[in-house]
Parts: structure tokens; C-alpha cells; sequence
């Protein structure tokens, strides 16, 4: 039962000359599932939850959600009082969400204990870590029990402590039964988190599926990074060629070769190297995954 | 409700927090009305300062004459008598020195702005029928000008009632005598020219004004800190009012668009966080004024309502400024240009008592020059009839101020 219908939505700044930031994107979120947004930056990512949210009007298209007051966002950028205590926040926000007496006060503490700041709930915010202002920009969304929790790219500029316990935190929301919007510009993550994902660029949404579902767009091929002593671009052409190769580019100083089977091919890559006066000096072999369906959809890494 | 006070409740907490913020808001005007007020000598009254007179009486009785009459009384006596008196104590201090180079020499010092030297003969000029005449020297510093003229005047006052005393005199001797004495007719006819008068010296008070008659009269630093106070209520309720755009770009602002909380609740929040900050520094500065100043600002039913309705003012214009900007650093400079030019045409800088003409007029169709006056009358002890007037133009610009502001926020977040 799908309780996010996105359908057509559009979004174009300063019409009818402006940026375009979400092109007819469509999608489907299911109850107790977590669906990623994947794409780079500037993608859409973060206009598309918006207007999921009611703060940006759509140009075009319609979004159903499950009732206003169920949902949960939590912002990219950390929009907590800074000059106010974790407790004083989490109060004070609750009020918004219409919580009050003893419900508003055990839920703050439930939501403390929850992004384990019941230690420093006194202090102001203005003197946490950036791990731990994104737990209580976390924590705010969560006080009224929502049942679905938008989260666009809460990880960004968070040590991978602070991060392994957020991604920790949201796969235990998703045990729970929550639903999960979330974004995101690292392949790790979604592939971690989601049980469907959404690639997005340019504001089009060009690829949509279950990380298996993904993956076999690229085929069963590895990629194979391969760095030379002289010249690529010979090189390159040179093992374009080769049998199992489908595809071979230059990505700044390294080759980047798509390969049926890198056990097979490796071999062949040092022969033809050899042949053509070079030598290699590094070789990385990455199997298949969301980063490669990227690449292949859009001829551009997923991090430029 | 209870959204709108939590989100009035942050934002007036968040004030208290803010140190620098509390120093514009209720530092600053109290400091600079103290400044000013101790510039003018005090809080009574505008006070001038009592000029320094060194006199030196140097008049000695004349020669015993063959009648045998009782010599007349010392007229430099007389004169001292006048420039030490009671009546003239807030207007000369007076020194009495031995003679008249003693008196220069004080004036030289800078000890006294002006030395009043009687000389020998004077009682002798003023009694003699021979039309003797003689002169009450005045040495003065030139820089002195304020005071030199205050002396000049009350010296000039005592000699001219001396001149017609003797005048008078000298006629009715002639009258008694059946003749026509030349030297009294002379005297006389001098005493007329100068257009003399006579009877004691006294000082006129000035006409009476608005609220006299109830006995008070407003404090100088009272007007000076109700201007200060309604100038810095435009900061402190800018600097409240600035908060939707700081919300708006840190992201609390949409934030909080997306609770179940209507953007109405939002903006009542936001505006009533306004009202009660200004509110509360208008207290905090009335109260400041009470007890460092001896500020007595008026009945409590008076002083409430003129609150009420300054803080109404200061708000809606804060929020007016910010409904038309689009940054926080666009709110301060067009704001601060807004805040400054209202108050010189409003007399927060000047007052509103001593201006007339345009300036007058002008001072009356500002939100803050009629509460000025408003606020003049309550400290002269006047009532709500008194004070009403002045409240009219105000509460239409607040309302005004408010209207505008709900309308320009309402397109912005609808």
C-alpha cells in the first residue's frame, strides 16, 4: 500500500526561462519500505522533498501523502535553535508538532535517550559537534511519532562515527515500521539503507528499482581502473578492443574499463600493455554497483 | 494560542540570551539620557548655572555735612544687599572681596565672571545736590557673555531704582520748598528718559504652559529618556522583528511551516514575540528612569496605556521595515535610515516643547512626535483627556504599520 503517490511532479524556478530543478518525476513509496533519492548534487534531491513537505509549490504534476501531520522532515541543513539547549529544542518543537504536559515531556525524554544525548541535554546546541547537532535535527523530527520521515542527505559533513550511528538509527526506525524518504549522494548509503531506489539527475528521474534491479541495468560487468606509466589515450584505444572490454574511457590520469569478467580480461590488459610499451602501475577492480549504473546512464561519475 | 506564546516565548528568551542585543535595548538609551542630563545640570529643570560675582564696595559715607543731620545710609550697602539676596541666589553667587583690585584680580582667575566694583563716592552721588555723578563698574570676562549679561541686567535694575528714588526725592524737596529746583527737575527728567522703573527687583516667572496648573512640571532627563526610549524601541523591535528572515535563511522558519502549524499561528507568534519585547524594554527603561533618575513618568494608568500603544508603534513599524526587505542586512541599513530620519522629524532628538512653525507640524503627522508629547503631559501630571490627543495619529500608524505587514508576509509565505 503506497502511502507517498508522486506523480509528474515539476518544479521550474523564476518561470517560463528559469532552471527546471524537477523534470515529471515519478514515484511510488510503500508503507514501512525506505526509498532513496540517489543523485549528485543539484540533482532535485532536495527541491523534490520540499515540495513533498508543502514548502515549495509545484509547477506541474501531483503528490499525495498520507495526511500532513504523520510526516516527519528533517531538513539538510541543521535548523535547531543554537543559542537553546537540546531539551529546550526538542520542547520547544514539540509544541509545534501540538504536543504538551506529561505527553510532550516523556516524549522528549524518549527522543533524548533515543539520539543518546540525555548526558548533554542541558547544553546549548551552539557548543555540540556537527554529529551532534544532526542527532537532535534528527531527533525534532521523530517527537510526534510520525509514520513518515523524510530525511534529505542527513549525513553530509558528519564524521563516519556520527554517521554510522544515524544509518544505524534509520534501520532501526525501518524495523519499527517507518517510512523512509531519504537522499543522498553517497552510493554506500542507499545501497546500505533502501529497499528501493530512485536515481536521480538533472532533475529527471532516469532509473528506478531495487538494488538488484539497478545493478543488472549495467549487466553482470565489473569496472576495472587501471593507471599506465606514458600516455592513456593510446592505451585506451588499444584495449577497446580487446575481447571481453565493453566499454573503456579516460578518467583524468586512469583508464576506466567495464569487463565481462576481470579474472579473464586482467591478463589480456597487461599482454596489451606490454605490446604497446607501457607499463601498469595500479590496477582496481570494482564489481557492479550503483556508482557503474551511474556511470552508465549518464557518462559521469555519481561524485564530480 | 498556545503555539503563538511558545513561539513569543523563544523568541523573547533568545533575546534575554543575547547580550549585545540587551545593551542597544536598554543600556544605550539609559546611559545616553544620564549623559545628557548631567550636560544640563540635572533632573529637576533645565538649570543654568549661577553666575560668579566678585563685589568689591568700595563707598565710604560722605563728609559730615554743618546741619548736623544723621548720615543717610550706605548705598553700597543697599546694593549689596540686593545682589546678595535670597531672591537672586540661584542667579548670582556672590563673593564680597575688600576692594576693587581684589575683584579684578577674581575675574583674572577665572574665579568670577564678573567683578561689580561700587566706588567711594557713591552713596555721596546718590544723596549730593550738586549732580554729582558716578558709576558701578563692571569687569567682566568676555567669554563670560551668559552671565556678564545676567549682572549687567540686575545691576542696571538696582541703579535704576536708585535714580528714581532720587528723582523723586529731589522733587518733592523742591515741592516742599515752594521753588522750581533745577538740579531735581534735571534728575527727573533723566529719570524719564531712561524709562525707569521703580519698586524692587523681582523676577518674572515664565508663562504658564500645559499641565501647570496641576503643580508639576516634566523632568528635563525624563523628556530626554522618553525620547531615547521610543528611539531604541524601533531597534529592539527591529531586532526581534528580524528574526523571520534569519528563521527564513537558517531554515527554522520552513521548518516550522512543515508542523501541523498554520502560517498564520507562525507569524502571530513572530508578531507578538515583537510586541512583547518592546513592551518589556519599555518597562525595564521606565523603571531604570524611576530609580537612577527620579523620573516621575506620570499616573500608573497613564504610563500603562502610552506603553501599550508605544510598544504598539515601535513594533508595527519593525515589522513593516521587515515585510519590505529581503535579508537581515538589508533590514538593518534600510532600517536604521528609517529609524534615524523618523526621530529628527519626530523631536525624539530635540523635544517637542521649544519647536514651532513647520518643524511643529511636521513633529505632529510622525507615529513618535505626538507620543512625545504624549509622554510630556503624563510626566507634567496630566490625565487621559490630556494625553488622548496625542494618541490618535500614533495608533492609526500602528494600525496602519500592522495591516501592511500581514499583508506583505501573508503573499510571502502563503
Amino acid at each position: 500500500m503506497s502511502v507517498v503517490e508522486v506523480q509528474g511532479l515539476s518544479k521550474q524556478y523564476d518561470p517560463p526561462t528559469g532552471v527546471l530543478a524537477v523534470d515529471d518525476v515519478s514515484f511510488t513509496i510503500e508503507r514501512g519500505e525506505v526509498f532513496s533519492l540517489l543523485g549528485p548534487n543539484g540533482a532535485g534531491k532536495s527541491t523534490t522533498i520540499s515540495m513533498l513537505s508543502c514548502l515549495l509549490r509545484p509547477s506541474g504534476g501531483d503528490a499525495t501523502v498520507d495526511g500532513h501531520s504523520v510526516i516527519g522532515v528533517v531538513p539538510q541543513d541543521i535548523a535547531i535553535y543554537p543559542d537553546m539547549t537540546a531539551r529546550e529544542n526538542l520542547v520547544f518543537w514539540g509544541r509545534m508538532y501540538g504536543l504538551a504536559g506529561a505527553e510532550l515531556k516523556g516524549r522528549v525524554d524518549e527522543v533524548l535517550e533515543l539520539i543518546s544525548l540525555v548526558d548533554r541535554q542541558k547544553d546549548r546546541v551552539d557548543k555540540y559537534s556537527g554529529g551532534m547537532k544532526r542527532r537532535v535535527n534528527i531527533g525534532v523530527a521523530l517527537l510526534h511519532r510520525p509514520r513518515i520521515l523524510y530525511l534529505d542527505e542527513p549525513t553530509v559533513g558528519v564524521d563516519p562515527q556520527s554517521r554510522r550511528s544515524i544509518l544505524d538509527g534509520i534501520l532501526a526506525l525501518r524495523d519499527q515500521g517507518m517510512t523512509v524518504l531519504y537522499t543522498t549522494h553517497y552510493m554506500a548509503e542507499a545501497q546500505e539503507l533502501s529497499d528501493r531506489i530512485g536515481i536521480i539527475d538533472h532533475g529527471k528521474m532516469i532509473a528506478l528499482g531495487t538494488h538488484a534491479e539497478l545493478v543488472k541495468i549495467v549487466g553482470e560487468e565489473a569496472r576495472v581502473d587501471v593507471t599506465v606509466d606514458r600516455a592513456l589515450d593510446g592505451m585506451v584505444e588499444r584495449w577497446k578492443g580487446l575481447r571481453g572490454v565493453s566499454k573503456a574511457s579516460v578518467e583524468e590520469d586512469r583508464a576506466e574499463l567495464l569487463v565481462e569478467d576481470a579474472n579473464e580480461v586482467l591478463p589480456r590488459l597487461f599482454e596489451e600493455a606490454a605490446q604497446g610499451g607501457s607499463r601498469i602501475t595500479s590496477v582496481n577492480v570494482s564489481e557492479p554497483n550503483l556508482e557503474l549504473v551511474f556511470l552508465h546512464l549518464t557518462g559521469r561519475a555519481l561524485r564530480e | 494560542m498556545t503555539k503563538v506564546w511558545a513561539i513569543a516565548w523563544k523568541d523573547l528568551r533568545s533575546t534575554m540570551r543575547n547580550v549585545p542585543a540587551l545593551v542597544m535595548m536598554l543600556v544605550a538609551p539609559l546611559a545616553l539620557a544620564g549623559l545628557l542630563g548631567f550636560a544640563f545640570g540635572g533632573g529637576d529643570s533645565f538649570e543654568i548655572a549661577a553666575t560668579k560675582v566678585a563685589l568689591a564696595s568700595e563707598d565710604v559715607q560722605p563728609a559730615a555735612d554743618a546741619s548736623g543731620e544723621e548720615a543717610p545710609p550706605l548705598a553700597g550697602d543697599t546694593l549689596t544687599g540686593i545682589l546678595t539676596s535670597e531672591g537672586l541666589k540661584d542667579v548670582l553667587e556672590v563673593t564680597q572681596v575688600k576692594d576693587a583690585a581684589a575683584a579684578r584680580s577674581r575675574v583674572d582667575d577665572g574665579d568670577a565672571a564678573v567683578a561689580v566694583i561700587v566706588p567711594r563716592d557713591f552713596t555721596a552721588a546718590l544723596y549730593g545736590s550738586g549732580g554729582t555723578r558716578t558709576a558701578v563698574e563692571l569687569y567682566v570676562n568676555p567669554t563670560q557673555e551668559f552671565g556678564t549679561a545676567i549682572t549687567d541686567s540686575v545691576v542696571s535694575q538696582a541703579l535704576l531704582g536708585f535714580n528714581g528714588a532720587r528723582a523723586a526725592a529731589m522733587a518733592a524737596a523742591a515741592m516742599a520748598g515752594g521753588g522750581h529746583d533745577e538740579a531735581a527737575q534735571a534728575a527727573a527728567a533723566a529719570f524719564v528718559q531712561s524709562g525707569g522703573v521703580s519698586g524692587a527687583l523681582v523676577l518674572t516667572d515664565r508663562a504658564p504652559g500645559a499641565g501647570d496648573d496641576k503643580g508639576e512640571e516634566a523632568s528635563a532627563i525624563g523628556l530626554v529618556l522618553a525620547g531615547m526610549m521610543i528611539f531604541f524601541m524601533f531597534f529592539g523591535a527591529s531586532n526581534v522583528a528580524r528574526t523571520i528572515l534569519t528563521e527564513d535563511q537558517d531554515g527554522t522558519l520552513p521548518r516550522m511551516m512543515t508542523t501541523p502549524t498554520p502560517t498564520g499561528t507562525i507569524l502571530g507568534g513572530k508578531f507578538t514575540s515583537v510586541f512583547l519585547t518592546v513592551a518589556a524594554q519599555m518597562v525595564v527603561l521606565l523603571l531604570g528612569g524611576r530609580v537612577l533618575f527620579g523620573i516621575d513618568w506620570g499616573s500608573l494608568d497613564i504610563v500603562t496605556v502610552l506603553t501599550v500603544v508605544t510598544a504598539a508603534v515601535a513594533s508595527g513599524l519593525a515589522l513593516l521595515v521587515i515585510s519590505v526587505v529581503r535579508t537581515p542586512g538589508q533590514a538593518g541599513s534600510i532600517g536604521a535610515g528609517v529609524y534615524l530620519v523618523l526621530a529628527l522629524l519626530g523631536g525624539n532628538f530635540t523635544g517637542t516643547a521649544t519647536t514651532a512653525g513647520t518643524y511643529a507640524t511636521v513633529q505632529g503627522f510622525t507615529p513618535n512626535g505626538p507620543l512625545l508629547r504624549g509622554w510630556d503631559a503624563a510626566m507634567r501630571g496630566g490625565d487621559l483627556a490630556d494625553v488622548a490627543p496625542d494618541l490618535v495619529v500614533p495608533l492609526a500608524f500602528g494600525v496602519a504599520f500592522f495591516a501592511v505587514a500581514v499583508w506583505r508576509f501573508r503573499r510571502r509565505y502563503a
